[in-house]
């Protein structure tokens, strides 16, 4: 027999997967995983957050607030603010906090709720506000923020997604630094349910501090369709979800028959603040 | 977000110029290796040839060094995590071994056989700590003969 050379044919060498799907397939499992692991992780924490003792909270929440600086050009609208909160806190909303409002000066239509008990209030929230039902409804939202620990929820889970994304790119990377401006971790993070709740707790108080509940959403609906939402704004995060909100607190008024009565004007400094002479 | 722009574009520039780099190099090593196919080269130390029909026998060698691309590596590397075979430097490790048996015998020339022939392998750049290279040497080396007719 007579030998001819040729060619196998064929290449057992290599594999005949597509490359393109393998790196689907490996990238896409990794990926799985890492958001398995994060929401296992945000789930514990909210596990975790209720039974957070208010001492271990304030020593948790140096290393977010501790930059939080008074300004002495707003501190008339800080004690105000400070003093409305106070009264709100005393007869309706009974929280294990002693909760500090600092007012920023900022053009961001929004407030924030950190750790520790620090409630933060922009200058572009204020700006809106025509009468005090109306903040002190905002401010009771926070407030409900606090009764029902979401604050502390936001912060675990901005914890967690610091920690994966070092752990992943690096220490210094984008994801940080969102989430190392502070007051972005926290809105980041509530959830529609979380809002809902904050809202109906700060209904409640706003009819049992006043006797009824005039202006109450009329701060949602006040903000115009076109206006800059800010990032994460959590009053007007979306125009469908207000309207759900605005819908949702009036029938609550309604079943629990709250009745509407005449907002009050806003106090003297704030309104002094708005229309400077 | 820069961070993530470039390594998404080097993904896609590794993947493309790769994929391109590859199937050239795959139509050249085939290509070559039809017309050389009449060449013998053997494992063998000895065949059975007269000694005084070999007219010459000399070392012959080839070398082929190939590199990663950078999609191949990140895959490499999403295999480091998994584990399973890397089936991405597979095709590296074929095109050096047999660009290397190639060469070895384009230097072979006219020779009847090549006898005793070995493959070896080699990473280049390994050590280089950060600054990892990521090339792979394969070096194919026998002994060609000239027999006379």
């Amino acid at each position: 027999m007579k030998f001819t050379a040729r060619q196998p044919g064929i290449n057992v060498n290599v594999s005949p997967t597509h490359p393109l799907k393998e790196f689907a397939i490996l990238a896409g499992g990794l990926l799985a995983i890492v958001v398995g692991v994060y929401l296992a992780l945000g789930l514990a924490v909210d596990l975790i957050v209720p039974r957070l003792s208010m001492d271990l909270e304030k020593k948790l929440a140096g290393a977010f607030v501790g930059r939080l600086v008074e300004n002495e050009d707003v501190a008339d609208t800080t004690q105000s603010l400070q003093s409305l909160v106070d009264r709100l806190q005393d007869r309706c909303a009974p929280l294990p906090y002693s909760i500090t409002v600092h007012v920023t000066e900022a053009d961001a239509v929004n407030a924030a709720a950190l750790p520790g008990g620090h409630m933060v209030v922009f200058t572009g929230l204020l700006a809106e506000m025509t009468s005090e039902n109306e903040l002190a409804f905002v401010l009771a939202h926070e407030l409900g923020h606090f009764a029902n620990r979401d604050h502390l929820r936001g912060l675990g889970r901005a914890l967690v997604l610091m920690t994966a994304s070092t752990l992943l790119l690096g220490a210094d990377n984008s994801i940080n630094s969102m989430i190392g401006q502070g007051l972005v971790l926290t809105e980041l993070s509530f959830s529609r349910k979380q809002e809902t709740q904050a809202d109906e707790f700060a209904l409640e108080t706003l009819f049992c501090h006043y006797g009824h509940v005039a202006d109450a959403t009329s701060f949602f609906s006040k903000i115009p369709e076109d206006g800059d939402p800010g990032r994460f704004g959590h009053y007007f995060a979306s125009h469908p979800e207000n309207r759900r909100r605005i819908g949702h607190l009036e029938d609550l008024a309604q079943k629990r028959g709250y009745p509407t009565g005449h907002p009050l004007p806003l106090p003297v400094d704030l309104a002094a603040d708005k229309n400077p002479p | 977000m820069i961070d993530l722009i470039i390594f998404l574009s080097l993904l896609a520039l590794g993947y493309g110029a790769g994929t391109w780099a590859e199937k050239r190099h795959y139509r050249s090593i085939t290509e070559r290796e039809n017309a050389t196919v009449n060449l013998p080269v053997v494992t063998l130390k000895s065949v059975d040839i007269p000694e005084h029909k070999i007219r010459s026998a000399r070392l012959v060698y080839g070398s082929a060094v190939i590199s990663v691309d950078y999609f191949k590596r990140i895959l490499a590397s999403l295999r480091n995590v998994f584990g399973g075979k890397v089936k991405s430097y597979e095709s590296l490790l074929d095109r050096a071994r047999r660009e290397a048996l190639l060469r070895m015998k384009e230097m072979a020339g006219n020779a009847t056989v090549i006898v005793n022939v070995r493959i070896e392998t080699s990473a280049i750049g390994k050590q280089s700590r950060r600054k990892n290279i990521g090339c792979l040497e394969a070096m194919a080396y026998g002994t060609a003969l000239t027999v006379e007719e």
